[in-house]
């Protein structure tokens, strides 16, 4: 229990807090705040639909490109096709999750690896995001602004969609028999298959889960810009497999959690935020986002390591008390 | 100077943590000798192998081999001084071929820049007829069954020719018929003036290879014995310093019991056309060569594997399973064959692994998954299956393997099925662990589970079984009832073809 990463990633958060606001008390002034919360809520999101498929063992790299493409396709459908806003957002979501549940078929009935499928569909979706609109799609709707633009009691819409969200992901994973699962799937796909679990359901739901965040942060971001701008996002893919690296999942499968994978994303959030704000160049903060990375591998890395000094892949019975290391921060999260 | 004095080990140390795993006095071992190595798991068996073979670098003394003393070097340096391990995984490239397995980092012919394949695959194929294995060179390794790649493995270690051969367990995938083969080849290598150190866990085999045997317990050497000394009751007191009792007469079925399971016509890729009943309440064993279609058949029945012809009844109902989940459904379980990659969720936590066949049924309204439900029964099942741990949340790495393949037992008794099948349920364990394991088997059986257990070990099968099932080349060739039981008849009609008895 003394092996969790989500509390390391926690502080790691709240030490970034507080030396940005140390350098600029601005930092945690309202608007500035609000604005980070918008910037989570998009890579958040983003996170937590991407920790479902690298949960199962598999990843997800179409998200951005797919992202951008939901930009487009939202305000087109709204502006162009003239549907309602809501109906508008629910057509989007329901397209984000019919392309989920294309490259799952495609993973589990063709065997295709999930890297190459979304990487394919990566690259189709850049495409297809310009050939809809070459020129930016202008939106007008007040209802359609109002997911970035406005807040209850201070808090943004978006960011309120994205603690849903997580909310919801949360106890699907942990509170579900389905979750578990799912995490089985991941651990190790054979011993699930033997052991009845149905792995090509639960990959496929991983995988239309991730399509649909990505559609649902196409229209936060399409409210943000007012406009359905093709090549409005890139590279997100990159930061939402990294918060859940940072958050403690594991690329191998089976493991990792929401609370990391949100702390995975604050992180990344509040680093890029901040030096922006402190006036640190822009090509810095990508070097610090890859130093951040690097660390976190690190450490996860060790911690395995220990696990495994400790743990005796020896064949040796545990009877030594695991706790006590330096290094490790005390437990309030226990693993499950 | 010769002594024949070709492995010495003195002083050896070895910690891990605060835990001392091995700690030797002084071990030599001859040219011209097959030693035997046994001890339970966590014995110190795989560190001292380790450290004669390079990969474990002990705390303090030293290891010399034929006069040399072995450096930091790690495996590259044991192996030029001419040590070969035949591990229990196999190092194997599972995406080449035979040939380029079996010629990893060597050359065939003097060619220095293009591999020149003919020459290549040649040199393989006389590999492999040293050890007996027959199949094509250029295969795909991971096209190869477990038997097949321990052979290849074997073939693998004798191709370096070395001076030391360790081999870890090298029989526990094999049948009878290869087993026997390798005991031979270990012979040979040590007739060639070469060292071999045999480590086994059948015992009688150990008894039957080896000039001298001897026995780790808890990291020291305990017993050092002649073939003559060495009984297998004196072996097993050695090992877990006490008295044991294994393969108990067990009771028989209770008179009347039902049809749980039966079979007709049934056929699959390379299975069959075989009948096959069980009663509730009894054991039947299925003994084979490898390649019989021992596992095959009972992933069939499992749904893990698609049955081409035939029918199959459970408790007098249709059954036709088109995958696992359907086998889980109708009241069948399987423990299978390799532990780390069909059964375990090696880095989850034991709760985790031993729930993981009963999620939906102690979910509420079969979708919550309560964290109490989920401890409570965890906890009940890592009792009733005696799995050994701290507490149910450590990970099923950290257990030895006997307890995890108790572990793997209470996931499925948990399940309560009217089928269990059993795929080499001990493989790979102690005998203190086996005995366990036995008396699980037979509790599950009390309860009126049937129960199909495949098994390369004829002892395990003769102690727990009702009866046994022979099967050769997918199909049944002689069933044996408790009274009818003999190594000699199940070998016989495993390896000979004749009509079925």
């Amino acid at each position: 229990m003394a092996e969790s990463p989500e509390v390391g990633i926690i502080l790691a958060v709240i030490v970034a807090m507080i030396v940005f606001t140390a350098i600029n008390p601005l930092f945690i002034h309202v608007s500035e705040l609000q604005n980070l919360g918008i910037d989570l809520a998009g890579f958040g999101i983003l996170a937590v639909g991407e920790s479902l498929a690298i949960i199962t063992g598999g990843i997800d790299l179409s998200v951005g490109s797919l992202t951008a493409f939901f930009v487009v396709v939202s305000a087109w459908l709204n502006t162009t096709a003239g549907l309602p806003v809501l109906l508008a957002f629910a057509v989007a979501i329901l397209f984000g999750a019919l392309w989920g549940l294309f490259h799952g078929l495609v993973i589990t009935k063709l065997g295709v690896p999930p890297f190459v499928v979304t990487l394919v569909t990566f690259i189709f979706a850049a495409g297809a995001d310009e050939a809809i609109a070459p020129n930016p799609i202008p939106i007008s709707s007040t209802t359609f602004f109002a997911v970035a633009g406005s807040t209850v009691a201070g808090v943004p819409i978006a960011m309120i969609v994205f603690v849903v969200i997580a909310l919801v992901a949360w106890f699907f994973l942990e509170r579900t028999y389905i979750g578990r699962q799912v995490y089985a799937v991941g651990g190790s796909t054979e011993a699930a298959r033997l052991a009845g679990i149905p792995i090509h359901r639960r990959i496929i739901t991983a995988y239309v889960v991730s399509g649909a965040c990505a559609a649902i942060v196409g229209i936060i971001e399409a409210s943000r810009l007012t406009s359905g701008t093709a090549d409005s996002v890139s590279g997100w893919e990159l930061i939402a497999i990294a918060s859940a690296v940072i958050g403690g999942a594991s690329l191998a499968g089976g493991q990792g959690r929401i609370i990391g994978v949100v702390a995975g994303a604050a992180l990344l959030v509040v680093l890029s935020d901040g030096l922006i704000f402190v006036d640190v160049n822009p090509y810095y903060q990508r070097m610090v986002v890859g130093v951040v990375l690097f660390v976190a591998i690190v450490v996860d890395r060790l911690r395995v390591r220990r696990l495994e000094r400790l743990g005796g892949r020896t064949g040796l019975e545990v009877g030594t008390d695991p706790g006590g290391g330096g290094q490790s921060a005390p437990s309030v999260v226990e693993t499950s | 100077m010769d002594t024949g004095e070709d492995l010495v080990l003195t002083g050896v140390h070895k910690l891990y943590g605060p835990a001392v795993v091995l700690d030797l006095d002084h071990v030599v071992l001859r040219r011209g000798e097959v030693v035997g190595l046994i001890g339970e798991n966590g014995a110190g068996k795989s560190t001292m192998m380790g450290v004669v073979a390079g990969s474990v670098t002990p705390n303090a003394g030293t290891v010399s081999i034929a006069g040399n003393l072995l450096g930091a070097g790690g495996t590259l340096e044991a192996q030029e001084l001419g040590v070969a391990m035949v591990s229990q995984e196999f190092p194997l490239v599972g995406q080449l071929s035979v040939t380029e397995n079996l010629l990893l980092g060597r050359r065939a012919s003097e060619r220095r820049v293009l591999l020149d394949r003919r020459a290549m695959d040649d040199a393989a194929k006389g590999m492999l007829a040293t050890v007996g294995l027959d199949v094509q060179v250029r295969r795909r390794v991971d096209s190869l069954s477990v038997a097949q790649r321990q052979m290849l493995e074997i073939a693998k270690a004798l191709g370096r020719k070395p001076h030391v051969l360790i081999l870890d367990e090298p029989t526990s995938a094999l049948g009878p018929g290869e087993s026997a083969r390798v005991l031979e080849l270990a012979r040979q290598h040590a007739t060639g003036g070469g060292v071999v150190i045999f480590v086994g866990h059948r015992l009688h085999e150990v008894r039957e290879v080896a000039d001298r045997i001897i026995v780790l317990r808890n990291g020291k050497l305990v017993a050092d014995l002649t073939p003559a000394e060495a009984t297998e009751q004196r072996l097993v007191r050695e090992m877990v310093g006490m008295e044991i009792l294994t393969g108990e007469g067990i009771a028989a079925p209770a008179a009347g019991a039902t049809l749980a399971f039966e079979a007709r016509a049934l056929e699959a890729e390379g299975l069959g056309p075989l009948d096959l009943t069980l009663r509730h309440g009894e054991v039947v064993g299925i003994a084979g060569l490898m390649g019989s279609g021992r596992s095959r058949l009972l992933h069939v029945v499992m749904g893990a594997r698609a049955s081409t012809h035939g029918t199959m009844e459970l408790d007098g109902a249709n059954y036709h399973p088109h995958s696992p989940l359907d086998a889980v459904n109708a009241g069948v379980g399987l423990v299978p064959e390799d532990r780390k990659s069909q059964a375990l969720l090696i880095d989850a936590s034991i709760r985790w692994n031993v729930t993981l066949a009963i999620l939906r049924r102690i979910s509420l309204r079969r979708f919550l998954l309560t964290p109490a439900a989920d401890r409570r029964e965890a906890a009940g099942i890592v009792k009733r299956a005696r799995v050994r741990c701290r507490t149910p949340e450590q990970p099923a790495g950290s257990l030895s393997g006997g307890n995890q393949q108790r572990m793997i037992f209470g996931r499925w008794m948990a399940a309560r099925p009217r089928l269990l099948l059993l795929d080499e349920p001990t493989r790979g364990v102690d005998v203190g662990a086996k005995a366990e394991i036995y008396k699980l088997i037979e509790e599950s059986r009390k309860e009126g589970m049937a129960i199909l257990v495949a098994s390369s070990e004829l002892e395990e099968l003769i102690g727990i079984c009702h009866r046994i099932v022979v099967l050769r080349r997918g199909r049944i060739t002689a069933q044996l009832e408790r009274s009818e039981f003999s190594k000699e008849r199940i070998i016989a009609a495993a390896a000979i073809d004749r009509a079925a008895a």
